[in-house]
């Protein structure tokens, strides 16, 4: 269980305060308490079936998205329209209380990370754990990422996309 | 002899309070041509400033670019009063706060970066002091009046021999002290302070690095900003294996240098092999073109594992502080050479050589610290031809069939995966190995995807030598690894930037993009090639050095050429040029330097401020440091911000913990001065950011193009950096970047290829023209007092409302 719970990269460890570990319920029980959730995609989700899985999450749920890196184009060519934001610009965004949003209409309160390249995820993770109180994250990788809010377990790439489809469900 | 174009002792508040011109008359040059000159220079503000003096300035770039903090540790344990959690809101002990507490760490790795470049500059100086005397003349050359521009503008002196470089010398040792004391506890207590001295200690690094490249360049005779500089080989399969081989790794030149006079002076060029790892292979092989360049760091630990080099010569920076341990493995002798590195080894620098040769041959010392550069040149050289038939015959690494058998021993656990910085699948290609099919490794070998820190082999359950596992796989391929390198060339001629000074200004050359620092790559180094190439073939300027300039070299293009054969070293469009090491980095920032002097006439002495408006403003040149790893990548990156320069980073540079990023969405941060009108007037987001970090190569493209532009390009020279930025974001996202519209002052500024797609983003954006503002300057009006830069969010009190 240990295992399953430090950081994928066991040195990212900060600090003392850590994630809360969830499951797919967990997660999906923090989607639906959001009002302005945000899902950040990243370049590393370039083929099916995460790639699939990511779009059907994005779209049972109707959540924004922005991409990071290069993955706009990854859904673009998927008829997925996004954001495109450099990981530090969005996440610099995300920090601002009094920034509205992809859409204009308001600061984010639930940002949903999937596909960013680790150690560069678990620093914008800790921008947003130190400087922007007013929103929750939450990270669906297959990596244990303690510098959000929460996070799934570090797994193996079946039981992820067992997590994954169960993203896909209310 | 120096010129002071101002009297020491009335610096600061007399100068600045007044614009006096100083009339020398009967400067006597010293040199052949001897004669009488009546020099007029004018002082600028801030000759030799202190760490507040350019403190106003500093603000100004912190209020648009505001400090982007991303904590690699939530804790604190500089003093005892810790460790301190500095999360939540919370402040330690002594009432810092975590972003001021990660601004103090910027601060200090901006010390330590410019420490070990300026300590490495005054041990060169003085060693060559020693060598050639103070009055050796500083004279680069029929088409370099220019010099030194950085210590020009910083400390305000024209330096005329070697002696004169102490002064300015003296003046950063002192500053980095101020600087570095700030860090202790209890004494800085804003986070924009630290980063005003963090923007000091770049620009003192800025300042070391010169005196360090002008040193060795003048006194030892490497190239005096020569585009032609010759090609030097580059490559592990250009190390002819059956000579002796001495490898020099690190950053100083003089234990190297030592070494090729000793071998040249006793007729051994043809006997031996001289080849270097990291800068000090740059710079050898800027000293003499017979020695080779192994590669950038990402070869370290492969190519001491290979056993190929009999002695390992170590100087300072950037070593494998375990090298003693790793020489002992296969045999090699170590000698290490530096006071700053010296590796518990007993100082032999007093010692007969010949005694010292045979103590290292027979075992007597693990290997010998030697601090003089000429007894390093004869010990190594000997030695290396004493053991090297010997240890030709050691069997140093495993066989294939042995990897694969050890190689199935794996228990699949995956640390090696979790620990790799970079989560290289280290373990499926072990698994593969373990079945005989080799090929995963390989491709981690290829490119230096793995660039061999090590960190998997130390965690491995079963102890496999990975790294002399990947070593072996590598020998596979051994002769394909030959390339080559345009040996670094210093500094960019004053006729060079007379040709380009107004074609960069006004746009007609898209921008120039300076390829540096080190080997932390995402992806492997042929990423940094590849963007170099794909600027090139757009006529941009590239110009690269250090590790940067050996990834570059180790890649070929579709027709089998390396970028240094295809591309010419001139500093022009399409011009690849390599200036050097780490050290000569400063020739960068020195070439905007020079573009303000020689194109624009700005006077450089004690004038930083001007120069570096001038430069964020109208040079469209932009840093890369795609695998900046080291303090030292940190000092340089900060020194070029505070020029005004942006710099884009790989995503490891969000490690350092801060960027410099502007908000593109808030207007208010892009008002400008109009100084020509006396108007503040609505500016345009250029350059987008300071200090920016991109996830991965295609993002970090886009962002470089992005960053080229300036608000004075004019029409034809904006249309022409629009094209390429669109060109690029198509090429990796697909589309017409939506954020065109804000770069578009009037409709002559539209690119005629996009012109119809991009006219329908203004009309959705109810886009109208604005006025090309003449004169674009973030500073103040003349007369307008300074305390006006402080009324901004980024200052303290500010803050504290
Ligand atoms: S320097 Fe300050 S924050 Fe750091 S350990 Fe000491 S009291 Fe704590
Ligand atoms: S040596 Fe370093 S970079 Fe290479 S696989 Fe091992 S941990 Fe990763
Ligand atoms: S650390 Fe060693 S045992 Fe574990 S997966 Fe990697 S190679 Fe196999």
């Amino acid at each position: 269980m240990y295992e399953r719970i430090i950081p994928w990269q066991p040195t990212a460890i900060a600090g003392p305060k850590q994630a809360l570990l969830v499951t797919p319920k967990t997660a999906k029980m923090m989607i639906k308490r959001a009002k302005r959730p945000l899902f950040v995609v990243g370049p590393i989700i370039k083929e099916d079936p995460l790639l699939k899985l990511t779009i059907d999450i994005a779209n049972k749920w109707n959540i924004p998205i922005v991409t990071t890196g290069d993955a706009y184009k990854t859904l673009r060519d998927r008829d997925t329209n996004s954001n495109p934001y450099g990981i530090v610009e969005i996440t610099n965004l995300l920090k601002d209380p009094e920034w509205k949003g992809v859409n204009g209409e308001g600061q984010h309160d639930l940002v949903m990370f999937i596909g960013c390249i680790y150690y560069i995820a678990s620093q914008g993770l800790s921008t947003l754990k130190h400087f922007a109180p007013h929103l929750k994250t939450l990270t669906i990788c297959k990596f244990f990422h303690s510098n959000a809010d929460a996070s799934f377990p570090n797994m193996k790439d079946e039981e992820w996309l067992n997590y994954l489809e169960k993203m896909k469900i209310a | 002899m120096v010129i002071h174009v101002a009297p020491k002792e009335l610096k600061n508040d007399f100068w600045k309070s007044k614009d006096i011109k100083i009339s020398f008359g009967e400067i006597i040059y010293d040199g052949e041509d001897s004669e009488e000159k009546e020099s007029e220079l004018e002082m600028g503000p801030t000759p030799k400033p202190n760490v507040t003096d350019l403190r106003s300035w500093d603000m100004k770039l912190l209020d648009r670019y505001e400090p982007f903090y991303a904590p690699f540790c939530d804790m604190c344990c500089l003093c005892t009063y810790g460790k301190c959690d500095l999360t939540d809101g919370k402040k330690g002990a002594c009432g810092i706060d975590i972003k001021a507490q990660q601004a103090r760490i910027v601060l200090l790795a901006c010390c330590i970066g410019a420490a070990a470049h300026s300590a490495h500059a005054r041990h060169l100086l003085e060693h060559l002091i020693e060598k050639k005397g103070e009055d050796f003349p500083i004279d680069l050359g029929m088409n370099i009046e220019i010099e030194a521009p950085i210590i020009r503008t910083v400390v305000g002196i024209i330096p005329k021999n070697l002696g004169d470089l102490r002064e300015a010398m003296d003046y950063m040792e002192e500053q980095n002290l101020h600087l570095l004391s700030a860090c202790h506890t209890g004494q800085e207590g804003s986070n924009i302070d630290f980063e005003s001295k963090a923007l000091h200690a770049g620009l003192m690094d800025n300042l070391g690095k010169e005196i360090g490249d002008i040193s060795q360049i003048v006194a030892l005779n490497l190239p005096k900003g020569d585009e032609d500089a010759p090609l030097v080989e580059l490559g592990m399969g250009t190390i002819d294996r059956e000579k002796p081989v001495v490898l020099c790794i690190g950053h100083n030149v003089s234990s190297g240098a030592g070494i090729i006079d000793y071998v040249e002076n006793n007729a051994l060029e043809d006997n031996m092999e001289v080849c270097g790892i990291c800068c000090a292979a740059i710079d050898i092989s800027r000293y003499n073109q017979h020695a080779k360049v192994v590669g950038p760091i990402s070869k370290q630990l492969k190519f001491i594992r290979s056993g190929v080099a009999d002695v390992i010569v170590v100087d300072e920076q950037c070593i494998r502080t375990d090298v003693v341990e790793e020489a002992q493995k296969n045999q090699a002798k170590l000698i290490a050479t530096t006071d700053k590195s010296c590796m518990g080894l007993p100082d032999m620098t007093n010692e007969d050589p010949d005694k010292i040769v045979s103590q290292l041959v027979n075992n007597q010392i693990e290997g010998a610290l030697i601090l003089d550069p000429d007894k390093v040149g004869e010990v190594a050289t000997k030695v290396a031809l004493k053991i090297s038939k010997d240890r030709k015959k050691l069997k140093i690494l495993p066989e294939m069939d042995e990897i694969q058998e050890m190689a199935s021993e794996c228990t699949e656990c995956g640390w090696c995966t979790r620990v790799c910085p970079n989560s290289l699948p280290m373990m499926g290609a072990i698994l593969e190995a373990g079945k005989g099919d080799f090929s995963k490794m390989e491709e981690l070998n290829d490119n230096d995807i793995c660039y061999s820190c090590g960190r998997c082999e130390q965690e491995c359950e079963r102890d496999l030598p990975i790294m002399s596992m990947m070593a072996r796989i590598g020998e596979n391929k051994i002769k394909e690894q030959k390339f080559n390198i345009r040996a670094g060339r210093g500094p960019i001629q004053d006729v060079e930037i007379r040709r380009v000074g107004a074609p960069i200004v006004l746009g007609d050359i898209p921008g120039v993009i300076a390829f540096v620092g080190c080997t932390n790559y995402p992806d492997g180094a042929s990423d940094v090639a590849r963007m170099a190439e794909e600027f090139l073939e757009r006529n941009y300027i590239v110009v690269t050095s250090g590790c940067g300039a050996m990834s570059i070299g180790e890649y070929r293009d579709e027709d089998g050429k390396t970028l240094y054969e295809k591309y010419s070293g001139d500093f022009d469009a399409k011009g690849l040029v390599n200036v050097g090491s780490c050290v000569s980095n400063a020739h960068i920032p020195g070439a905007c330097i020079k573009i303000a002097n020689i194109f624009a006439k700005k006077p450089l002495e004690g004038n930083f401020e001007e120069i570096a408006d001038y430069i964020l403003n109208r040079v469209g040149a932009c840093g890369v440091a795609w695998g900046a790893y080291s303090q030292k990548a940190a000092a340089i990156a900060t020194g070029i911000n505070r020029w005004g320069i942006p710099v884009v980073l790989g995503p490891h540079g969000t490690k350092y913990r801060r960027l410099f990023l502007g908000r593109t969405d808030l207007d208010e941060k892009w008002k400008i001065n109009d100084m020509r009108n006396v108007t503040v007037v609505q500016g345009e987001p250029a350059p987008e950011h300071l200090l920016y970090a991109a996830e991965n190569r295609e993002e970090a493209t886009v962002a470089v193009a992005k960053l080229c532009l300036r608000p004075n390009d004019t029409s034809k020279g904006r249309q022409l950096k629009l094209n390429h930025y669109i060109d690029i974001h198509r090429k990796y996202f697909g589309t017409i970047p939506e954020d065109v519209y804000k770069y578009i002052r009037v409709e002559k500024d539209i690119p005629i290829t996009y012109k119809k797609d991009i006219k329908a983003i203004l009309d959705e954006r109810g886009w109208a023209p604005k006025k090309i503002i003449s004169e674009p300057s973030i500073r103040d009006f003349k007369g307008q007092s300074s305390p006006e830069n402080f009324k901004n969010k980024s200052h303290p009190k500010a803050d504290a409302k």
